[in-house]
């Protein structure tokens, strides 16, 4: 398939100017991920009992409804209802990070509830505010055991940010069904997308490692 | 008055149509994903080494792509080599050889963690491998990947609205052509997304039930 | 501050759980410079007392004074000025896993107490070296040994300059032969004029330097008294029973 291997090189470049479309928005979910995630699992552990009910119904719809159903909701009705003009781009990141912040609550929430007791009650019989408790003490070392977990939430939303393309965001999928049309190579280019994805997960997972090594407590074993 | 007629009317039939065929998509490639993740999961711990190595293979490259361009290569990318197959049929396959790498990753940790004691202890008394896999093996597996296993089911049922993207016209599908000819995005989507919540509420509570029928003490399952 | 007001006094202090009272109007006080002795069995309510005299366990009833001061603990900022004047020891350390020695004792000093740095670290290595652990300030708990924790521990407490140290059972978790070192160090505080309360069953160690002994049973203080009469010559029939069983287990005083 010698003419398969041109079209791949020949569209390569402009595949790969479409990971960092891929990237920018897997970027961008993770971090509203984390944010709202972080808040989530903060609320759900520390908050009041009534706020429970609220978060538990954000979790249940975002993890229950598929993304592609929630990107057409919120990019054709949701978003103009509300008067935003966004753009497919910033609606995929904005879903997917929505989507991810429900995961990404709970793997905070395990590594919260995995913290011996005793270190929030030091933290407090320093004379520590719980703020400053949850924000010296307990996140620290939260977020380092959340890392692995973290890692597994990356993966999948690499894979999910694929779906995009269906708002027209012109990300690695996008552009190998782009030019697969065509030139009619079809095949090549979709597996030459999956391998795209295949290594995007390889380097993020890898650097995730590399920054659960650096962040590692001395004397604690993985 | 009109609103609630044109729900009845022009709504729900076609979200219906949809979601029968969304059914129709789900129950097949569930039970032949898992079948087939059973089977690649036995074959990654019991297997020849070269199997293991081709069991890991497919796992990897099922796992590591993205299920949209899995779909786009069975749909459009196999016609390439002679072989058309229908957007139902694409997904089917699509979410069968998916479904089963990711059911193969919760089967084969749930084969690894079964004690080795087991296994000698029914070689002592004589069982043959595969007779030991199935009446010994199996039954302790199957209930270590179960809450895996049906974390993927209910992954299963919202990864199906990905059939659309191959143009197999189910729930989403229809919700999709119906919003757009009248324009009413948010509300049809909403419904469109509380049929799905239905769906995966119902199956995670289906599974937890099957769970705690199948409990046995020294099998309980820590969940994250 | 006055000669005869005392430096914690803690009237009334009661906690239940559920149905289950773990602590029943408990009521003493301790002058400055006292070392007080919390003993009894095993499920009596010491833990419970002494969380319930820092708020970090909320008592269902009862008043404490710090210094003639009655805390309200319904204020916030007063809570946390109170808790910063009462130094805690607890049993399993609970030293902040993810910090250095050194930062262990730093932080209430930088983020509670808003020292600047370089007066937070001075202040840090000071009372690392004082409590002997001057070449481990750039470990992790982890890396320490359970006589070194509960030393940096210690360090901590102490950094914050508490009126009053709480000590619940601070040996217990340790292995025999790093008791020696942590009970030196609380020795040297007591002999320093500092005012403790600590629950320990080193009946020796509270011979030696306990003002006085406090024996809890069933969430009650059923006796107050010098050591020596409370372990020997107890009124209550079921303190002399107890400390018959903890004299029999750890020897008599030398
Ligand atoms: N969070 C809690 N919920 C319910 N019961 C509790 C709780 N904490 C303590 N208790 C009960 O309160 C009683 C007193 O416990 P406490 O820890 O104060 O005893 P202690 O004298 O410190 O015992 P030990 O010598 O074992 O440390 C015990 O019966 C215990 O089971
Ligand atoms: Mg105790």
């Amino acid at each position: 398939m010698p003419a398969s291997i041109d079209a791949i090189l020949d569209a390569l470049p402009y595949l790969l100017q479409g990971s960092l479309v891929t990237i920018g928005v897997v970027l961008g979910a993770m971090g509203l991920g984390l944010l709202i995630g972080v808040s989530l699992a903060l609320g759900q552990v520390y908050g009041p009992r009534p706020l429970g009910v609220p978060i538990g119904l954000y979790i249940w719809f975002f993890r229950g409804v598929p993304l592609l159903v929630l990107l057409f909701l919120f990019y054709f009705g949701l978003f103009s209802l509300m008067g935003l003009n966004l753009s497919a781009f910033a609606v995929a990141a904005i879903v997917l990070g929505l989507i991810s912040a429900a995961y990404q609550s709970q793997i905070f929430r395990g590594a919260i509830l995995s913290l011996p007791e005793g270190q929030l009650k030091a933290a407090r019989a320093l004379g520590m505010s719980d703020t400053r408790a949850i924000v010296s003490v307990v996140l620290p070392q939260a977020l380092r055991l959340s890392i692995p977990g973290w890692s597994n939430e990356y993966s999948i939303v690499l894979k999910d940010s694929a779906v995009a393309y269906a708002l027209g965001v012109a990300e690695v999928m996008a552009r190998a069904h782009f030019v697969a049309t065509r030139t009619y190579e079809h095949l090549p280019l979709y597996v030459a997308a999956g391998m795209i994805f295949l290594i995007l997960t390889f380097l993020g997972t890898r650097g995730l490692r590399m920054l659960e090594d650096k962040v590692r407590i001395p004397g604690y074993s993985r | 008055m009109g609103e609630l007629l044109f729900l009845q009317q022009d709504v729900f039939p076609a979200l219906m149509q949809g979601l029968w065929v969304t059914i129709q998509l789900i129950i097949p490639s569930s039970i032949l994903g898992l079948a087939a993740g059973v089977a690649v999961g036995a074959v990654r711990v019991y297997g020849h080494p070269l199997a293991i190595r081709a069991g890991n293979v497919y796992v990897t490259i099922f796992r590591g792509f993205p299920l949209v361009v899995q779909l786009f290569i069975w749909y459009f990318g196999l016609p390439h080599i002679g072989i058309y197959l229908t957007p139902f049929t694409a997904s089917v396959l699509g979410f069968t050889l998916c479904s089963s790498a990711y059911h193969s990753e919760y089967v084969r940790g749930a084969f690894m963690s079964a004690k080795r004691g087991q296994m000698m202890a029914a070689e002592a008394l004589g069982f043959s491998r595969l007779q030991l896999i199935f009446s010994v093996m199996l039954p302790q597996a199957f209930r270590r990947a179960l809450p895996g296993c049906g974390n993927e089911l209910i992954y299963l049922i919202k990864y199906s609205s990905l059939a659309y993207m191959i143009t197999c016209i189910e729930l989403t599908g229809q919700g999709k052509i119906i919003a757009s000819e009248t324009f009413r995005f948010t509300e049809i989507f909403m419904i469109v997304g509380v049929i799905y919540l239905f769906l995966t509420t119902v199956s995670s509570w289906g599974i937890r039930r099957l769970e705690a029928r199948l409990r046995l003490p020294g099998f309980e399952h820590h969940r994250m | 501050m006055s000669e005869d007001v005392p430096v914690l006094r803690v009237e009334g202090l009661s906690k239940r759980y559920g149905e289950k009272p773990v602590l029943e109007d408990a009521s003493f006080s301790i002058r400055e410079g006292e070392l007080k002795i919390l003993i009894g069995p095993s499920g009596g309510g010491k833990s419970t007392l002494l969380q319930c005299i820092n708020y970090l366990v909320k008592p269902d009833a009862g008043r404490i004074w710090l210094d003639g001061d009655e805390v309200v603990p319904a204020r916030k900022r007063e809570l946390y000025a109170y808790r910063q004047k009462v130094g805690m020891i607890f049993q399993d350390f609970n030293l902040f896993d993810h910090l250095t020695a050194l930062a262990n004792v730093q932080i209430a000093l930088s983020k509670v107490r808003k020292l600047p740095r370089d007066e937070a670290r001075k202040r840090a290595v000071m009372e690392l070296e004082r409590v002997g652990l001057k070449d481990h300030i750039a470990k992790y708990p982890a890396q320490l040994s359970g006589g070194q924790k509960q030393r940096v521990s210690i360090a901590r407490a102490l950094a914050m300059d508490p009126k009053v140290m709480l000590l619940d059972e601070p040996t217990s978790a340790l292995d025999p032969e790093l008791i020696t070192e942590v009970l030196a160090v609380i020795r040297d505080l007591g002999l320093e004029g500092m005012t403790m309360l600590m629950a320990t069953h080193q009946i020796g160690f509270a011979l030696d330097l306990a003002h006085e002994m406090i024996f809890m049973e069933d969430g009650r203080i059923v006796e107050t008294g010098p050591p020596r009469k409370i372990l020997s010559t107890a009124d209550c029939d079921r303190t002399r029973e107890f400390c018959g069983k903890l004299t029999d287990l750890y020897g008599e005083a030398r």
